[in-house]
């Protein structure tokens, strides 16, 4: 894979690629999975179950779903606005939550890596451009 | 007014498809000039904002099944119609939470490439390539004929002619613009189907005083002894199990169409990935909602009576709709609208084949021509080239397909069919690619070809096809299954698994390691082209 050879020739002779399995190591690394997985696992769970158990009862308790909540809106229409509400909420959650923790972590596990294995650069963020990188933190990039 | 004749040609709707044709013919030719080489080519340059991909992927993802299979299908027979777009919208939660930056992070172009950073590159791409191909085969043709049948129903241009029109315009977009020209044409797709589906709501909700309940009360009350439409579950999904098998499917099949996936590259880091998938939801959400405005609206104003007219499924419920709204048919307001929303019906399918074709002329040209055959000598004008005469040759044998296939091929059970191999085949590989520790090559590619094949074999054996379409049963009485998902899904999930464990771990291209840290943090992903 191309990605695999230091990209582009850029400043002479090739360097000695990270040590993946250090970064991975890190304290930094395992705070920023850690903190992934402690929104992602029970999002997921979560919004799979509230969507699995809407379609279960569509197919096994079609008379309930069909019962009227006021007038022509149904149990079933109900339901299945507030998987919309869900998806736009864990969403929108999701979002916040990258830009403020998963984000700052990020950048630390790549600081602490530039800071242990230099300038080697596989073809990203090892080397941070000073002009992109302070858009991770500041508030302007939230729309 | 639905299978016009030859001579019948819908003059106000031909003026519109050219306007739109012009539009995207302009931008074609702007992009043709940026799409030198091969990030420009599949990947626009990684210079697509956040919201520009919001609205691609939304442009990407509503096809016209979306739009008018669902409108119609909501029309026919109510609250089961809805339920599918329930499951496309969630279904983007598993994309973000689970796939979206990780792609962005590990991969390049393709879905092999994420599949191939830590696995031997040969058999993991092949596998990987034969998965993209798959989903993009059935819903390419499905899209296809789809595209015929509207276009002859609506403007009056018969199905082959209809169908060479979509496929050569989609060539086009794709062979001389590549990403760039693709992106845009969505993007306009998008902007355009959203405004002609607010406009229409907006015509409909006028008619019940502005109150969504009155609309609900008024659909459920223009109903017969005849009608197939409720409120409630049921009436077009009949079968628990079917629906279960169907939902899964949708939920978990949008992770693995190659030509979304492919649409999180185009933009510069993982933090636009992530935005372009909260826009796409609040996009695609608003949709939906929409979606059933005009499905209840055609029950509501149409009524029984517009059964006939609406065709088979339900697809030009919103068209007719449209005429009625404007003034009926023979007015100059109920033409001009009927035209109006065929052509945006028309851009829907332009952007969503182009989107197909790209994806797999990235299967073809960047994973099986420069990485296996030519062992990955990096040759971009080469790849381009290849990528522009595999996009050519697939997309000749689609619109033969279709054409020979003809108006027979069920368009509905061919996309549930794209679902369903997405899920089972793409979905199960890539998620444990990310995220397994062990995984390994062997477990991919039994994993992809135990999820491909089972979800084909077990359409062909269900009733729906085997024996034939009005027989009870299928080929063997125990099994009635049309939605393969709740068997095929786990059954790639554990080929993945039992491949895995079944084979000494051959040695790999990269460490887990590396992918682990690269697609969590983004170190080292591809950056955006300077500009």
């Amino acid at each position: 894979m191309a990605t695999a050879a230091p990209k582009g020739g850029r400043a002479g002779a090739p360097e000695p690629a990270p040590d993946w399995e250090a970064i991975e190591r890190s304290p930094e690394f395992q705070e920023l999975v850690a903190a992934k997985r402690r929104f992602i696992v029970p999002a997921t769970v979560f919004f799979l179950a509230w969507y699995l158990i809407f379609v279960a009862l569509c197919g096994y308790a079609p008379d309930f779903m069909a019962r009227s909540v006021y007038e022509g809106l149904t149990v079933g229409y109900v339901w299945a606005l507030s998987q919309f509400v869900m998806v736009g909420v864990l969403g929108y959650a999701y979002l916040h939550r990258a830009r403020t923790v998963f984000d700052p972590l990020a950048d630390k596990v790549a600081e602490h890596a530039q800071r242990t294995f230099g300038s080697t650069d596989p073809g990203g963020r090892f080397t941070k451009d000073p002009a992109t990188a302070p858009a991770t933190t500041t508030p302007e990039v939230r729309r | 007014m639905t299978a016009l004749p030859l001579a019948d040609v819908n003059v106000e709707a031909l003026g519109i498809f050219a306007i739109v044709l012009a539009m995207t013919l302009v931008i074609t030719y702007w992009a043709s000039k940026r799409v030198q080489t091969a990030d420009g080519f599949w990947a626009a340059g990684r210079s697509i904002t956040g919201f520009q991909n919001g609205l691609a992927i939304s442009g990407d993802y509503l096809s016209a099944a979306s739009f008018l299979g669902i409108a119609g299908l909501i029309y026919l027979y109510g609250f089961d119609g809805f339920l599918y777009s329930v499951g496309f919208l969630v279904a983007f939660l598993t994309v973000m939470f689970l796939l979206a930056e990780r792609m962005r992070n590990a991969g390049k172009y393709t879905i092999a490439d994420v599949l191939s950073f830590r696995l031997n590159q040969r058999p993991a791409r092949t596998a990987a390539a034969l998965g993209t191909l798959a989903v993009v085969a059935f819903y390419l043709i499905a899209q296809m004929v789809g595209a015929g049948v509207l276009i002859q129903a609506l403007v009056g241009i018969d199905f082959s002619l209809a169908v060479l029109i979509t496929g050569t315009f989609m060539l086009m977009y794709v062979i001389f613009g590549g990403m760039l020209a693709t992106t845009w044409v969505q993007i306009i797709k998008a902007v355009l189907l959203m405004i002609g589906i607010l406009v229409m709501s907006a015509f409909v909700l006028n008619r019940v005083g502005w109150n969504p309940i009155e609309l609900f009360n008024r659909a459920e009350a223009n109903t017969t002894a005849e009608s197939t439409f409720s409120l409630g579950p049921g009436t077009y999904l009949d079968s628990p199990i079917d629906t279960m098998s169907l939902g899964l499917a949708l939920v978990l099949g949008t992770a693995g169409l190659p030509h979304i996936l492919m649409r999180f590259f185009t933009v510069p880091d993982a933090k636009a990935a992530r935005s372009s998938v909260v826009y796409a939801i609040f996009i695609i959400g608003a949709f939906y909602i929409l979606t059933t405005f005009i499905g209840f609206g055609a029950r509501a104003l149409l009524g029984e009576a517009g059964v006939t007219a609406a065709g088979s499924g339900g697809n030009l419920a919103a068209p007719n709709l449209a005429q009625f709204l404007g003034g009926g048919e023979g007015t100059f307001g109920g033409d001009l609208f009927l035209a109006i929303i065929a052509a945006v019906a028309f851009a829907t399918i332009l952007a969503v084949v182009a989107g197909l074709v790209l994806s797999a002329s990235g299967a073809v040209a960047h994973d099986i021509w420069s990485n296996v055959i030519r062992n990955g000598q990096e040759n971009e004008r080469e790849e381009v080239w290849a990528a522009r005469i595999a996009a050519v040759s697939i997309g000749a044998i689609a619109i033969v397909v279709a054409i020979v296939g003809g108006e027979g091929l069920n368009v509905s059970f061919m996309v549930g069919l794209a679902f369903a191999v997405a899920a089972s085949a793409n979905f199960p590989a890539l998620l444990l690619a990310l995220t397994w520790r062990r995984f390994n090559t062997t477990g991919a590619v039994t994993g992809v070809l135990v999820g491909v094949f089972s979800s084909i074999f077990l359409v062909i054996i269900s009733p729906g096809v085997w024996p034939g379409p009005d027989s009870e049963g299928g080929l063997f009485g125990f099994y009635e299954l049309a939605n393969p998902g709740i068997i095929s899904i786990p059954l790639g999930f554990i080929a993945c698994v039992a491949g895995t464990l079944l084979s000494s771990s051959p040695a790999q291209e990269r460490s887990f390691h590396e992918l682990y840290v690269r697609s969590e943090t983004g170190i080292g992903a591809e950056r955006a082209v300077a500009h």
